[in-house]
């Protein structure tokens, strides 16, 4: 893929450039919701807020917190009216988008719809849809917080994976670098400047988050650890103890794809919907039978981490189903810390394995 | 609309009801275009998920045979919303139906073997889409016994099916109830201690087995006790289930997802899997 | 010794007859702390008391019924446990109940107003006057008002209403300004329509977590609420503001005349929807109607659980 050279966009050409985008695509861009940071519309004039990550990830671009799957609706035959049939129609609506300001870790959770929901053995058509229409202008993360350990799992604060330009703040606007051939396209607007010297104060801003970073713990223990602890219910207790199963942590999740299913309509009519679903509740995998496989906290907890760091690795080639990008932590009413749980998951399972060694 | 949705179901007719118990009710259905149920197959084993429109969507086994394919029947137990709502359907209703989904039993690696089927209740479902099969190409499989069993005669399920079983030379059929019940004219006991007493030999031989949990516990022990490897040994499990194409995310028993990897496992794979059923 | 070194000493002595004692304990930052399930006595030297001691640790209670536990009580979070003992939701000989006096607790969403980036936030202290955060722009000063939950500002119940251990002096009730009440007072000012697309713009953002249910100590139906229920199905799973608020109204009547107004739904919203007003305005309704706050005596009876023919505020049965 030829790439263009770098590109510098003034920072007080941002509006302009995003209203010029907006002219073809629609544009999500974080803007505060009262006191929360949320992908909305750009509008001219709307505050883009990039000092601190946003409070949702920019998931519901790709996949809506509630997709209309199909609509229904009964007719009578004219033939015979007392007949009933039912009439289905399905669309993939894909509005041509532009997300503007992610952090590369909120754009890097799509890599792990992607590995699912465009698998070989299955396609999303739904997801496919938006995620082709759909495309990813970053900004390279300049302020790491506490909660953040996106280089745990081996991604990085510059980490362009998944992004189609990847911008990153210098004096006075940014640097604009296009990682993909549909990026390479947007590099045409007249707001743009060669990027020239610019560039290498990018790549000095770059490796002064990266050496900013406190070392990351090593995680690879992970997959076997948590199949190792999987039996160790007092260890599951232990760290759901506080959690109170609500859905924060998967909501604000950029990785976690789980949905339900339901119908809506008065019987006549109506549509079936995909709705984001939650791991942690009681009624993600209640049977009708009443009986429910993950019938306590400290099961469902279970599954959320042992998903994301050890089933989903173990499917897709050591690949994590988690960005670092912190929301669960953050977003958590009670700071629940999955950083935690997963260490602490490794170092239980080092010990069993010793014990075991010993008897 | 849209080629390849794995979302969007096929509109059915039902073309029939039996009412097989008080809470057991089958559906055989067909698809309403012609061309797609010609082309329309399917593996023992494999599920569909059953739509009522408005209400929600349900997964059962196909447990017709794919050698017959004038219908596809689903028998549901009622349960919760959706079957429920499928109990007060009659032929001529519409529904929908996405299947096959799922993997199958391993009938080619059973060939030349014995096989013998133990149902429990609506256990019996999955098995008789084998058995069926297996009877249509009967030259292919050993000696084949099948052990159904249920509370009383009323919970037994596919009454019309029972006289052919018990009647071919080509089987042998146990029936057996919890409790003794009046003109009940078969055997009367637990399905794990009449299993016992028939004992069947484990020598080439194929136990497959579905049923409720309890059931499946005791089961399982009276097969070890006469000699079953767990490779020996396939069931078909039931989890909640959505998408039924490996996506929504809810019936993982860690890696595997029992939409798409299952309903059919030996218990030598099961052995494998973390305890989370 | 301090009243906090005495009531560690107190959790010691008691801990080897309970299931465990609920408290708080550092989080993964300076500025949260977390909640904390101490099982043996070396525990007790991670309990952290501090205002940044947010969460209301009654909800977690009902959970452990039938086996005794102890459990660490601001003033505000007692009123939680009264209200559970109320409804015998838990058994009070099962409870050990740890009192401290408070005098306000960080609202950590006005700190972030201030903090600007509340992740990057390295170092808090606080005074009587306020809180300092250390922050890559340099220390920040937020002023008392701006940094403590507004519930604290005019707190009337600074100790333990119930407890088994309270050492230190109690405090006097909190003479600050009843933010809540203006909050409400300006809500009520709005022309229904405005009011009415307010509260749309606000719900747009819900992600329907029910964080603001799980935390509600009062919420007890868990797992089986009514929310996600498909039979009855009042709410449907579609993405709108009006499904959306329709939760917070049934939140609001379930709670009517039981909540104790601590707080943690708005608390614990990920998307921090200043939902608590809803609560705010139901809590007066019944105050008026019925002479009535929830958690304050644990042998009162809530108003909605009882029936007087004769109820002295209702005027409706003489018009």
């Amino acid at each position: 893929m030829v790439m263009s050279a770098a590109a510098y966009l003034p920072a007080p050409k941002l509006g302009e450039w995003l209203k010029e985008l907006s002219v073809r695509h629609l544009v999500l861009a974080p803007q505060a919701r009262g006191d929360a940071v949320v992908f909305a519309p750009y509008a001219e004039g709307g505050e883009i807020v990039l000092d601190r990550d946003a409070t949702m990830p920019p998931k519901q671009a790709v996949f809506p917190a509630t997709e209309e799957l199909l609509r229904f609706r009964r007719v009578k035959d004219p033939e015979d009216p007392g007949r009933v049939d039912v009439e289905l129609s399905a669309s993939q609506p894909a509005p041509k988008t532009v997300v503007f300001g992610a952090r590369p870790c909120g754009t890097r959770g799509f890599l792990a719809y992607d590995r699912v929901y465009r698998s070989p053995k299955t396609t999303d058509p739904y997801y496919a849809a938006r995620r082709d229409a759909t495309l990813f202008v970053t900004v390279a993360c300049t302020a790491p917080g506490n909660s953040c350990f996106c280089h745990w799992v081996g991604s990085g604060p510059d980490d362009a994976s998944g992004s189609d330009l990847l911008l990153t703040p210098v004096t006075g606007g940014f640097v604009v670098l296009a990682v993909s051939g549909r990026g390479d396209e947007l590099l045409g607007s007249p707001l743009l400047e060669p990027a020239g010297d610019r560039t290498a104060e990018a790549e000095k801003v770059l490796a002064a988050v990266r050496a900013a970073l406190p070392p990351a713990p090593d995680i690879s223990g992970a997959r076997d650890g948590l199949t190792a602890v999987f039996d160790d219910m007092g260890f599951w207790d232990e760290v759901s103890a506080k959690c109170v199963s609500c859905g924060a942590c998967t909501y604000l999740c950029p990785t976690c794809y789980c949905f339900n299913i339901t119908d809506e309509g008065d019987g006549l009519a109506g549509r079936r919907l995909r709705t984001w679903d939650n791991c942690m509740s009681f009624q993600f995998t209640l049977e009708a039978s009443g009986h429910n496989p993950r019938p306590t906290k400290a099961h469902r907890l279970r599954n959320r981490v042992g998903h994301k760091f050890s089933y989903y690795p173990a499917l897709h080639e050591g690949a994590v189903a988690c960005c670092g990008c912190g929301r669960c932590v953050r977003g958590c009413p009670v700071s629940v810390d999955i950083r935690e749980i997963v260490l602490a998951a490794i170092v239980r399972a080092a010990r069993a394995r010793e014990e075991t060694a010993h008897d | 609309m849209i080629e390849l949705n794995p979302y969007l179901p096929e509109m059915a007719t039902i073309l029939e009801t039996v009412q097989e118990t008080p809470t057991i009710k089958t559906f055989r259905v067909r698809l309403d275009d012609p061309g797609r149920m010609q082309a329309f197959s399917f593996q023992p084993g494999q599920v569909g998920q059953l739509s009522v429109f408005g209400v929600g969507e349900s997964t059962f086994v196909i447990n017709s045979s794919p050698t017959r394919m004038d219908h596809l029947q689903f028998s549901v137990m009622r349960a919760g919303e959706v079957t429920t709502r499928l109990h007060g359907l009659a032929a001529g209703d519409k529904v929908g139906v996405r299947a096959p989904l799922g993997n199958h039993f391993p009938y080619e690696s059973m060939r030349g073997k014995d096989i013998v089927f133990i149902g429990g209740g609506i256990g019996m479902a999955p098995l008789r889409t084998l058995l069926l099969f297996m009877l249509d190409n009967r030259a292919d499989y050993g000696r084949i016994s099948l052990l159904y069993g249920a509370r009383s005669p009323e919970d037994m399920a596919f009454k019309t099916d029972l006289p052919e079983w018990s009647s071919r030379g080509d089987m042998t059929t146990v029936l057996t109830i919890d409790r003794e019940a009046e003109g009940w004219e078969h055997r009367v006991g637990l399905i794990p201690n009449v299993l016992l007493e028939m004992a069947p030999s484990a020598d080439n031989a194929v136990a497959v087995t579905c049923g409720p949990p309890i059931m499946i516990k005791f089961t399982l022990q009276a097969l070890k006790k006469l000699g079953f490897a767990d490779e020996q040994i396939y069931t078909t499990l039931e989890k909640r289930m959505k998408c039924g194409v490996g996506l929504c995310g809810r019936c993982n028993i860690g890696t595997k997802y029992v939409c798409v990897d299952g309903p059919v496992f030996s218990y030598a794979e099961l052995r494998e899997l973390p305890n989370e059923l | 010794m301090s009243p906090f070194e005495t009531l560690k000493e107190k959790i010691r002595e008691a801990l080897p007859g309970l299931d465990c004692v609920i408290g708080w304990r550092q989080g993964f930052d300076p500025l949260h702390a977390t909640p904390f399930f101490m099982r043996a006595p070396e525990d007790v030297e991670k309990l952290v008391w501090s205002p940044l001691c947010v969460h209301n640790l009654s909800t977690y209670l009902p959970s452990f019924r039938g086996k005794k536990v102890g459990i660490v009580l601001k003033g505000c979070d007692s009123r939680g446990v009264i209200e559970l003992l109320q409804e015998k939701l838990v058994e009070r000989e099962n409870l050990v109940l740890f009192g401290l006096p408070c005098s306000g607790v960080a609202d950590l969403t006005k700190l972030g107003r201030a903090a600007g980036d509340l992740d990057r936030v390295s170092a808090v202290a606080w005074d009587e006057a306020g809180f300092t955060l250390a922050t890559p722009r340099g220390e920040v000063r937020v002023a008392r008002r701006d940094a403590l939950a507004d519930k604290c500002l005019s707190c009337q119940f600074p100790n333990a209403l119930e407890a088994d251990h309270l050492p230190g002096d109690p405090l006097p009730p909190a003479t600050g300004p009843d933010l809540g009440d203006e909050e409400l007072a300006a809500l009520e000012a709005m022309a229904p329509a405005d009011l009415m697309a307010r509260w749309a713009a606000e719900m747009s953002r819900c992600i329907r977590c029910y964080a603001c249910r799980n935390a509600c100590p009062m919420c007890v139906c868990r797992d089986h609420c009514i929310a996600q229920s498909r039979d009855p199905h009042w709410l449907s799973q579609e993405d709108s503001p009006r499904e959306k608020l329709m939760f917070q109204l049934i939140h609001t009547m379930h709670l009517a005349g039981r909540c104790v107004e601590c707080g943690e739904c708005q608390r614990a919203c990920p998307v921090d929807i200043p939902i608590l007003a809803l609560r705010r305005k139901m809590n007066r309704v019944v105050r008026e109607l019925f002479d009535y706050q929830a958690g304050l005596d644990s042998q009162a009876v809530p108003p909605l659980f009882t029936f007087q023919v004769e109820e002295a505020n209702i005027k409706e049965r003489k018009w």
